[in-house]
């Protein structure tokens, strides 16, 4: 999994008294029959990087526009700094947008391109070429001010129309797939780039991305989003660690999934029966009634070779190994186990030539009470 | 085995020949000393000298070029206003009749254009006692109509090719729909306004079924007094005529790409 960036002081979400900076309110959106967006509700506070993370449709651009001013909602309101700007037009918006595109203006030079936003607020000349040579430097871009939008590479590009959405100072950064068009080498490094930026400057940014792992590093919470609505909303440690339901689990990440029944209550933890022959022992926040239908799910690197493996040990399990996929750094072993298909991941520690694990082996596994979570949608 | 070329060669020879043999034949005539078009006699321009004294061929022409001018800055208005609605303002109420009706003049044979238009003038001058008489102004609004359907379609095929993002990103930036439309807008379709208007300038300059129908006495356009005058038996002076319009057009050409040309060098050299 990526590196999450350590982001200290960085939690007002969890601030009861913080009034958040961009309220959405039971908005939604229709697009003639097609709802884009659903009754959905969201706080993001000052200062945080919030991604909106879902596939294709699943109405996080949509969401992302009626912010910028580009899409007015069908019903529901938005807040940006305590205003209602439901309806108030992109061209009033304290708010800024880096399109998917870029959407540089193709007949002006990287320079008029920083200042064409200026230019609309009316700025003096020489605040507008101050502001320009700020946002040229913070971009480190200053060489390519007087080329046209068609002589830079897509990675300059980028860096241009992070610039100009950022020349006007806004409050809020809006950015849609900020490196979906970037290769996977220079995505990592303007990955970090973009966070440092975000928090020197202390602009709230919302981001639209479908890369997980890209929410996962960068963002101080993430919004997960199926079919127009919100299913989690957490930090990259939260979402990953303990999704809220089966898509967030699915969606993150692998999972291996089983689905049971509680049959004990102990403590913190409760015993699931399901197919894999023994109740599965799991630690739970919440109250579950006995026999209440649930899904145990597992991360495949939670889970462990098992070297003391005993009929009634906890969490232990015998299986084959079927597939073997091999990663480089981790190798996916797929296992049956009781008949069902159990996938766990190991890091290579030595090279692969003197792993001990082979097709067909038999092995025993077991993972920790602590790092299984239950799913009861 | 090494190609033939032979065949593609004499195949487009004959594709050239096709197309420029006739005007070639007009400019070398247009240099004959002899009043018969058809036999040469010699050397001469002395049917250059002719036609700068030919008060009436010059005044048509002059005639001739107000009205595309006029037509052309007319249709390009227009047409622009026109692609904006079918392009960037989605589905609206009417949308289909709208596309139909503007574009049906580009299939409609002029004689039914200029008789209408006819009819509509003769009902006009009575019932509203303008336009006075025919002319100027009605050749115009006539080329008018049917100008514009062609930079329509110029215009808004270029104008749907363009990332409608930019626009969205200009008002973002604090740009209001005028501005948006003024700074991003225009100056990206400009190549598009360029042609229609060259277009509707050239089909306006051409036509003589429609003019001939709509202009009144004093009006004559140059392609009427051409087509008048070689009903007579043609005379050469039609012909230098003919060979000043092409060297005009040429040069045109000329420039136009030579601009273009250097203009796409220095960017790339930068």
């Amino acid at each position: 999994m990526p590196i999450a960036l350590d982001r200290r002081n960085l939690d007002t979400w969890q601030d009861p008294k913080a009034t958040p900076y961009v309220r959405i309110e039971r908005v939604s959106k229709r697009f003639g029959e097609h709802h884009a967006v659903e009754d959905l509700s969201l706080d993001i506070f000052k200062g945080e990087f919030f991604s909106l993370l879902g596939s294709s449709g699943c109405g996080k651009s949509t969401l992302l526009r009626m912010l910028a001013g580009l899409e007015y909602p069908t019903a529901g309101r938005i807040y940006i700094d305590g205003v209602d700007v439901t309806d108030v037009p992109p061209y009033s918006r304290p708010v800024n947008m880096m399109f998917q595109s870029y959407a540089l203006f193709p007949h002006m030079t990287v320079a008029q391109n920083i200042e064409f936003g200026l230019k609309q607020e009316r700025l003096g000349r020489g605040e507008r070429a101050e502001r320009v040579d700020e946002m040229l430097e913070l971009l480190r871009i200053a060489e390519l001010r007087r080329r046209k939008p068609e002589q830079l590479s897509g990675g300059q590009r980028q860096r241009v129309a992070l610039a100009r959405s950022l020349a006007k100072h806004p409050k809020l950064l809006l950015l849609d797939e900020p490196l979906g068009a970037l290769d996977k080498r220079l995505r990592e490094n303007t990955q970090f780039e973009l966070v440092n930026l975000q928090e020197r400057l202390g602009i709230t940014f919302i981001t639209v991305t479908h890369d997980q792992e890209e929410a996962m590093t960068m963002s101080t919470r993430i919004a997960v989003m199926d079919a127009g609505q919100i299913m989690q909303v957490d930090t990259p440690t939260a979402i990953y660690e303990y999704p809220s339901c089966r898509f967030v689990a699915e969606f993150i990440g692998s999972i291996n999934q089983f689905e049971g029944k509680v049959v004990e209550s102990d403590g913190d933890q409760l015993l699931i029966e399901t197919r894999l022959g023994r109740p599965m022992r799991v630690r739970n926040f919440h109250p579950l009634a006995l026999g209440t239908p649930v899904t145990l799910a597992v991360r495949p690197e939670k889970m462990r070779l098992c070297l003391d493996y005993r009929e009634d040990g906890v969490n232990q399990l015998r299986g084959v190994v079927e597939d073997i996929a091999y990663l480089g750094d981790v190798s996916i072993y797929r296992l049956r186990v009781e008949g069902q298909r159990v996938e766990m991941t190991l890091t290579n520690t030595q090279p692969r030539t003197e792993q001990v694990l082979t097709w067909d082996q038999e092995v025993a596994i077991e993972w920790s009470p602590t790092s299984a979570v239950v799913l009861t949608e | 085995m090494r190609r033939r070329r032979w065949p593609l060669l004499s195949l487009l020879a004959f594709g050239y020949a096709f197309l420029y043999v006739p005007i070639l034949l007009l400019i070398v005539y247009s240099f004959n000393e002899s009043r018969l078009v058809t036999v040469w006699s010699g050397f001469s321009i002395k049917w250059y000298r002719e036609l700068l004294h030919n008060q009436q061929l010059l005044e048509a022409a002059w005639l001739s070029v107000r009205i595309a001018a006029v037509n052309a800055t007319l249709a390009v208005v227009l047409g622009t206003l026109a692609a904006n609605a079918l392009v960037r303002h989605g589905r609206f109420r009417g949308r289909n009749a709208f596309e139909l009706l503007l574009t049906a003049p580009l299939v409609m044979p002029d004689v039914i254009i200029g008789l209408s238009m006819l009819l509509l003038f003769v009902a006009m001058q009575h019932g509203l006692g303008w336009p006075d008489g025919r002319g100027f102004t009605t050749i115009a609004i006539a080329h008018i109509t049917f100008s514009t359907a062609y930079v329509a379609v110029v215009v808004r095929t270029r104008l749907a090719q363009m990332d409608a993002s930019l626009e969205e990103a200009a008002m973002d930036l604090g740009a209001r729909p005028l501005t948006v439309y003024l700074r991003i807008t225009l100056p990206l379709i400009a190549p598009a306004l360029l042609s229609g208007w060259l277009l509707a300038f050239t089909l306006s300059l051409d036509d003589l079924v429609i003019a001939s129908f709509v202009s009144g006495p004093g009006s004559t356009t140059l392609p009427m007094v051409v087509y008048s005058s070689v009903r007579m038996g043609v005379s050469p002076q039609i012909n230098a005529l003919a060979t000043l319009i092409v060297a005009v057009v040429t040069l045109a050409v000329i420039i136009a790409g030579v601009t273009s040309l250097r203009g796409s060098r220095t960017q790339r050299r930068r």
